[in-house]
């Protein structure tokens, strides 16, 4: 936690050293999250991880210090997201892992251009907790087993049998907080009080999805990538 | 200007903790070099990390393994007594193994495997030696079975079937071996068949009063028996149990439990008398497998009589179908024989490692047997009654 300190603080110094232009406004965001798994399957044969896709909802509450730069905390629900795919003669298995995570970003916001139409980039970190997730997907039936001679994949030799289950978290294994970084980028419209965006947002945690619980463990880190849109409203006006 | 030289930090100190812990490479245990005690505890200790079943549940501690035993192995050479040293290491290492199944072979097939359920059976203060297979075609035959009893070869003579009824009674006894029901019923050769096909006739007999399956002794076989044979017992699906399988590479990686069910053959009705199952401490598997299948038939008609079983009840598959259970090794073994899932009965309960109880509690009686008398056999009879 303790290498996070730092740039909260720097966030905080924002917020209380800002001058008479002090803004503040609150707004919802939503977009579309494709969540990618940085880790890998070992010597597993016909194995891989795929990204899979989510949805985000956020309540974004900027503070802005000036008319180019703010502070932003945005409360936010996501979904990261992965499959485990096999291929091959093992094709048609599959186990897709929805995870949906409770998060507060906090985020320098730097914006450039015209008074109206203006790009602007984002920059913080975030923590995240791992609230819920579920395992859908497909595995052979190893109890009815077909009677075929030959067979052109698993799944002829022992039919499929689905699952869809919510994930039960185990405390030995499962690290719930996730902390890590994020950067955007995007556009926005501005009228008088409101101020609608678009935004592309890439998450990447640096902390495991995992405790150190064994020797040899392969480590997972969630990736995600957002396209959202949202609108802010100024609740004050200078 | 201070703003910006504060996000810059911002900026620098983000980047700075978003370091990851690099991905280790994990190798393959057949890939190790050969020829190397040392290699191969790391082939060995490595494939148990990613492909054993039960750390969720077995008391090894299995990083202690590796701190207490890969110095142990770095200083053995390849000579004859390091390799009996090395050996006397497996066999501590593994000795808690919950996995009934857990086989250790060496790849010196003068040597003994290495199997902790059988330790640990060998333990249970009722331990006895497996009944000889010469008591079924024996004393049973002749003292507890009508005369035009049919009695059947395996198609590579090696195990001997049974059937017919209990003398005085319409009770059917069967006497299974060891599961390969299904390929001998469809072999061109041997007299299995003829066994086979005596059972599934007289379960259609109106006046029947029951059945004894006899799998005392028998060491498993093949999963598809279940519905070839218990499958006959009922006229729609149910479920006995559940299976898990491995997610991943990590010990705690598990998919759901999904469900074990018992699948009827086209055309098989509902039987509605008592079925006994007859099983002692030496029934492993599939025999453990049909004890749980019977037991939950949904007519609640199912019982069993004889012994605590001996615990090998999680299903076997390659290893590349679930990610999981046994693997090849190259120096002193030569594989690892494991369970490629974890099973719990309908109920819940792991019976694995502990085995499955009886409704019916028939202790063996060696000296009884010596007289040609079989009491749990008689009991097996009773609760048929």
């Amino acid at each position: 936690m303790k290498r996070y300190i730092l740039p909260l603080c720097f966030l905080l110094l924002f917020v209380f050293t800002s001058g008479a232009f002090a803004q503040l406004s609150v707004g919802v965001a939503g977009g579309w999250a494709k969540n990618y798994l940085y880790t890998n399957v070992g010597y597993r044969v016909f194995t891989h991880y795929a990204p899979a896709t989510g949805f985000s909802v956020s309540v974004p509450i900027r503070y802005s210090v000036n008319g180019w730069l703010a502070v932003q905390a945005e409360p936010q629900f996501i979904q990261k997201n992965y499959q485990l795919r096999r291929t091959g003669y093992y094709d048609g298995i599959y186990s897709a892992t929805t995870n949906q995570y409770l998060q507060l970003p906090l985020i320098g916001h730097v914006s450039f251009g015209g008074p109206r139409v203006k790009g602007f980039l984002n920059l913080g970190g975030y923590a995240g907790y791992w609230a819920a997730g579920a395992n859908e997907g497909v595995t052979p039936n190893i109890d009815h087993a077909s009677e075929a001679d030959t067979y052109a994949g698993v799944l002829e030799e022992m039919p499929a049998q689905h699952f869809n289950e919510p994930y039960a978290f185990d405390s030995r294994k499962d690290r719930r907080l996730e902390l890590g970084w994020l950067a955007g980028t995007g556009l926005s419209y501005q009228t008088v009080r409101c101020h609608f965006f678009v935004e592309g947002r890439y998450y990447q945690a640096s902390s495991d999805q995992q405790k150190n619980y064994m020797l040899n463990q392969i480590p997972r880190y969630n990736q995600t990538f957002l396209v959202q849109i949202g609108c802010l409203y100024r609740l004050n006006l200078n | 200007m201070r703003y910006l030289y504060a996000l810059a930090s911002l900026f620098v100190c983000l980047s700075a903790t978003s370091c990851r812990e690099e991905l280790p490479q994990i190798n393959a245990p057949d890939k190790y070099p050969k020829g190397n005690l040392s290699q191969e505890f790391d082939a060995f200790w490595n494939g148990m990390n990613n492909n054993y079943l039960f750390w969720d549940v077995d008391p090894t501690d299995w990083d202690g393994v590796y701190r207490t035993y890969k110095p142990l192995f770095a200083q053995l050479s390849s000579d004859e007594k390091d390799v009996e040293q090395a050996y006397a290491y497996y066999r501590e290492m593994t000795a808690r193994f919950v996995d009934s199944h857990y086989v250790l072979i060496p790849s010196d097939r003068t040597m003994a495997s290495i199997v902790p359920a059988a330790s640990r059976v060998r333990k249970r203060p009722d331990f006895h030696l497996p009944i000889p297979n010469a008591h079924y075609s024996g004393p049973v035959l002749r003292s507890y079975l009508n005369q035009n009893s049919v009695v059947g070869l395996s198609p590579d003579s090696s195990a001997v079937l049974i059937a017919g009824k209990i003398k005085n009674t319409n009770i059917l006894y069967f006497r299974i071996p060891s599961f390969s029901l299904k390929e001998w019923y469809t072999a061109r050769t041997g007299t299995a068949k003829a066994v086979i096909q005596y059972v599934f006739d007289e379960l259609q007999q109106p006046d029947l009063r029951g059945i004894i399956l006899d799998v005392r002794g028998n060491g498993g076989g093949q999963v598809v028996d279940l519905n070839f044979l218990v499958g006959r017992l009922t006229d729609k699906s149910y479920v006995y149990g559940a299976n898990r399988m491995k997610s991943g590479m990590g010990r705690l990686d598990y998919l759901p439990w999904v469900e074990a069910a018992v699948y009827p053959p086209a055309g098989a009705k509902s039987f509605t008398k008592p079925v006994v199952v007859l099983a002692d401490m030496h029934s492993v598997s599939m025999s453990e497998a049909t004890v749980m299948a019977v037991k939950a038939l949904p007519g609640g008609n199912g019982r069993i009589v004889g012994e605590r079983t001996w615990g090998a009840m999680a299903p076997i598959a390659d290893n590349n179908v679930f990610n999981g259970g046994g693997f090849p090794l190259t120096t002193l073994f030569r594989e690892v024989y494991m369970s490629s899932g974890m099973f719990r009965y309908k109920d819940g309960t792991m019976y694995e490692g502990v085995g499955f109880p009886p409704d019916v509690e028939a202790n063996y009686d060696g000296q009884a047997l010596q007289i040609g008398k079989d009491t749990q056999l008689e009991k097996a009879i009773d609760a048929v009654r």
